[in-house]
């Protein structure tokens, strides 16, 4: 550890921070050259236990115990092992990965579960413990970068299981860092259904202000024995049980700006509030109904946009979760003295809900995708978790919508970041009427007296 | 529910009106979906690629020229691959093909 303070320490020195991380060599690649790779044991000869603290990792189990969402069992976990929800309306366990049913109309099959988005092989899967689980671990693919993804994909072995494949090339583990932003987008760029589905998460120059800066996923995300910081999404529940914030004492603090009118805000008002006016991704998706695309098979009917490309919505979140049928989202108030105003990206799902007890039911994708039919999913899914009469329930299920307000922490901006006239102008966005404020309070915030002083000034250094 | 709706809606608006973003659509780009039967890349170093793709409309032949980088390192690394279904936008620069949007089709 000492030694990449002391290198990094160097490159600062040298203003030549933002450089990527493959600049600097792997002290073990001599002897990975010498040895070959054969998966993580060889990397446990010089890190010792780091595949055993691996499977304890919310990127290994896809689940963690969750004390702010409400109407949780406080002893389970939750993740994407387990939850049902209608961005993805399914999970680990019901979208197991696997070969589904033939097309009526090719006769061709495909390979699909939710459980790609993992570094196991899928024979150790999800949350698998013990020492064949260890050797499963897929190191490279967070920490090569130079990964052959033809091998990503899953294939059947001769016992006809079906294997998540890993490059476990030697060449690949040659050219190891800490993780670059394409490792982490292995996954993350296509959570939810495709690029940009879930989020609108592009990571790049043009649409976020620390891409520009050279910054990586993992200079912020920094991880401790492969617990990686978080935050408080409303929607994804899983974490490693360490935070992340903008306004930590190491990045930023709560008075970042020079300007006190800036730094005034920021009890009430989340940093992303003025720094991520906008997001992207999936808006609606529909999955009682599946399209067909051109190679016949079937995917959820979905709108969606491009990031930066929808406007958020605001709320008042204090940390905690609402969570029903068919809402999830902040919880907050502008009483609470703990909750700040803080966009989100709004998100409306229709799946099937059980007809008795009208909760969410969840599907099991590979029947729709074959031939459409989403009742068969729903059965298939039943059936999966042990639930009585598959059939039936399926066949009584009422289709409903529900609405999630996903975390927008991403696409931070400088130069398109909210001055006073996009809130304080009458027809500026915040809805201050919902957000809890006083008619009379509304005139006193909508008035250019607030900031007609400040914005003249500005406007006369503008020309 | 339905005044967090009309949020949207106005704040939609609202957001066209007074954060000038740049609309990324534009008149002349043709779309496309299709899927990859050839890439010609030239190196670890290459700044753009020559794609074929096979229109699933009219099944004609289609050969792209790709720039972007993002792109470019995803067919270096191979997490873009020959028979991967593409949906893209082009428009036609002195003669050819440029790519201007070119992602993998992707289900849920
Ligand atoms: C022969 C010993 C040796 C082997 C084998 C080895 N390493 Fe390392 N590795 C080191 C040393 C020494 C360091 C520097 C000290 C530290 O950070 O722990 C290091 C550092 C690292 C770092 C931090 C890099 C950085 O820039 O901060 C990562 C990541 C890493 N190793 C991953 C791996 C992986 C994955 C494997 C298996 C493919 C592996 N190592 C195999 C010796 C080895
Ligand atoms: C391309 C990789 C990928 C695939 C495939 C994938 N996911 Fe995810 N999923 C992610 C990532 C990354 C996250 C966490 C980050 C985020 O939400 O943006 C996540 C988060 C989730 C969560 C929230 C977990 C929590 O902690 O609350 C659920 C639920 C979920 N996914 C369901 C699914 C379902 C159902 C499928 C299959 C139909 C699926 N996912 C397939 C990458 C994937
Ligand atoms: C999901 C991605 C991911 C996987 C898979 C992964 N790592 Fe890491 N690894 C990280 C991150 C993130 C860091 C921290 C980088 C930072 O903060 O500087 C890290 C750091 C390290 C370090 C530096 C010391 C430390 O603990 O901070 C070593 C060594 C390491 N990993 C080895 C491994 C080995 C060996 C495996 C396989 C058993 C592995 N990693 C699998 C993401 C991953
Ligand atoms: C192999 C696929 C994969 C890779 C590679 C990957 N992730 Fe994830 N990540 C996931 C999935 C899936 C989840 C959601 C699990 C859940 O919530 O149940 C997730 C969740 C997270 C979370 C929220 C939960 C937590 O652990 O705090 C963060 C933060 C995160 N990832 C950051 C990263 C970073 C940074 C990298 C790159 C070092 C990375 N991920 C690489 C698949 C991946
Ligand atoms: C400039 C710092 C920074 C960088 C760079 C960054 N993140 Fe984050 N990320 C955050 C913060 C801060 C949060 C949590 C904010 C909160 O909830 O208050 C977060 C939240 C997340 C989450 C939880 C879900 C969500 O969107 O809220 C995931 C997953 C995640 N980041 C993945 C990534 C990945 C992958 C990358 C690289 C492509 C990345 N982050 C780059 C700061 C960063
Ligand atoms: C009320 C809106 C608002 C809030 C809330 C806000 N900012 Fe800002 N911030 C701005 C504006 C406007 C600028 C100036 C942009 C410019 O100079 O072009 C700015 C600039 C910045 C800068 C660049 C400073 C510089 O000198 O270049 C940083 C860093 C920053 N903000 C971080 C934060 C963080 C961290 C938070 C939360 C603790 C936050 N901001 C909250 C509006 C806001
Ligand atoms: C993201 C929207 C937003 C932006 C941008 C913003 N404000 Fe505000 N401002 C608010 C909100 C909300 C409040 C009320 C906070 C509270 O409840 O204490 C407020 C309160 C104020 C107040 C206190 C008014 C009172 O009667 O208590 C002043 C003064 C003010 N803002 C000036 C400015 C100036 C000057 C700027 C530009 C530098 C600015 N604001 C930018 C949302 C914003």
């Amino acid at each position: 550890m000492k030694h990449s303070v002391t290198v990094a320490a160097v490159f600062l020195a040298l203003g030549l921070a933002s450089l990527p991380a493959r600049g600097a060599e792997h002290p073990g690649k001599e002897a990975l050259q010498k040895n070959g790779y054969h998966g993580s044991e060889s990397c446990e000869e010089c890190h010792p236990g780091t595949s055993a603290a691996f499977l304890e990792t919310v990127h290994w189990k896809h689940a963690s115990k969750v004390t702010n969402v409400e109407g949780l069992d406080p002893t389970k976990e939750y993740g994407m092992q387990n939850r049902i929800y209608v961005m993805c309306n399914g999970n680990d366990i019901v979208n197991n990965l696997k070969e589904i049913p033939k097309s009526p109309e090719t006769g061709k099959t495909k390979f699909s579960g939710c459980n790609t988005c993992h570094p196991g092989n899928h024979l150790s899967d999800v949350g698998s413990t013990g020492p064949e689980a260890q050797k499963a671990v897929d190191c490279l693919v967070c920490h090569s970068s130079d990964y052959d993804f033809r091998q990503r994909k899953p294939y059947k072995d001769s016992e006809g299981r079906v294997v998540m494949g890993q490059d476990r090339s030697t060449k690949a583990a040659l050219s190891i860092s800490k993780p670059t932003v394409k490792n982490c987008m292995v996954c993350h760029e296509a959570a939810g259904g495709g690029v940009v589905v879930k989020r609108g998460f592009s990571f790049t120059k043009e649409t976020d202000a620390h891409a520009a800066k050279g910054m990586v996923c993992v200079d912020c995300h920094k991880a401790k024995n492969h617990r990686m910081p978080t935050g408080l999404d409303p929607n994804n529940w899983a974490s490693d049980g360490l935070l992340v914030s903008c306004a930590d004492a190491s990045c930023h603090g709560l008075k970042p700006h020079k300007d006190a009118d800036l730094n005034r805000h920021t009890a009430h008002i989340a940093c992303q509030t003025c720094h991520i006016p906008r997001t992207g991704g999936a808006f609606a998706k529909d999955f009682t109904v599946w399209e067909q695309g051109s190679d016949k098979f079937y995917e959820p009917t979905t709108l969606k946009k491009e990031a930066n490309e929808t406007t958020p919505v605001y709320a008042w979140y204090n940390g905690t979760v609402k969570n029903t049928p068919h809402f999830i989202g902040p919880k907050g108030s502008r009483q609470d003295g703990k909750s700040r105003i803080t966009p989100f990206k709004i998100f409306q799902g229709k799946a099937f809900y059980d007809a008795t007890s009208g909760q969410l039911l969840s599907m099991d994708f590979a029947p729709p995708m074959a031939n459409g039919d989403t009742r068969a999913g729903v059965a298939s899914a039943a059936r999966t978790l042990g639930m009585k009469d598959p059939e039936k329930v399926a066949k009584n299920a009422v289709p409903g919508w529900q609405t999630i307000y996903f975390g927008s922490n991403h696409l931070v901006t400088k130069t398109k970041s909210l001055s006073c006239a996009n809130c304080h102008a009458p027809n500026g966005i915040l809805n201050f009427k919902d957000l809890g404020y006083s008619d009379d309070e509304i005139g006193k915030l909508t008035t250019p007296e607030l900031y007609m002083k400040k914005l003249i000034e500005k406007q006369k250094e503008d020309w | 529910m339905k005044n967090a709706l009309a949020l949207v809606a106005v704040l939609a608006l609202l957001a066209a009106s007074l954060i000038g973003f740049s609309g990324t659509a534009q008149a002349d780009e043709i779309k496309m979906v299709g899927v990859i039967t050839k890439i010609e890349i030239a190196g670890k170093d290459a700044k753009s690629a020559t794609v074929t793709l096979k229109d699933n409309k009219t099944e004609n032949l289609v050969v792209l020229t790709v720039n972007d980088d993002l792109t470019l390192d995803k067919f270096k690394d191979h997490r873009i691959q020959e028979g991967d279904e593409i949906r893209c936008k082009y428009e036609v620069i002195d003669g050819k093909n440029v790519s201007k949007y070119f992602r993998k089709t992707a289900g849920c």
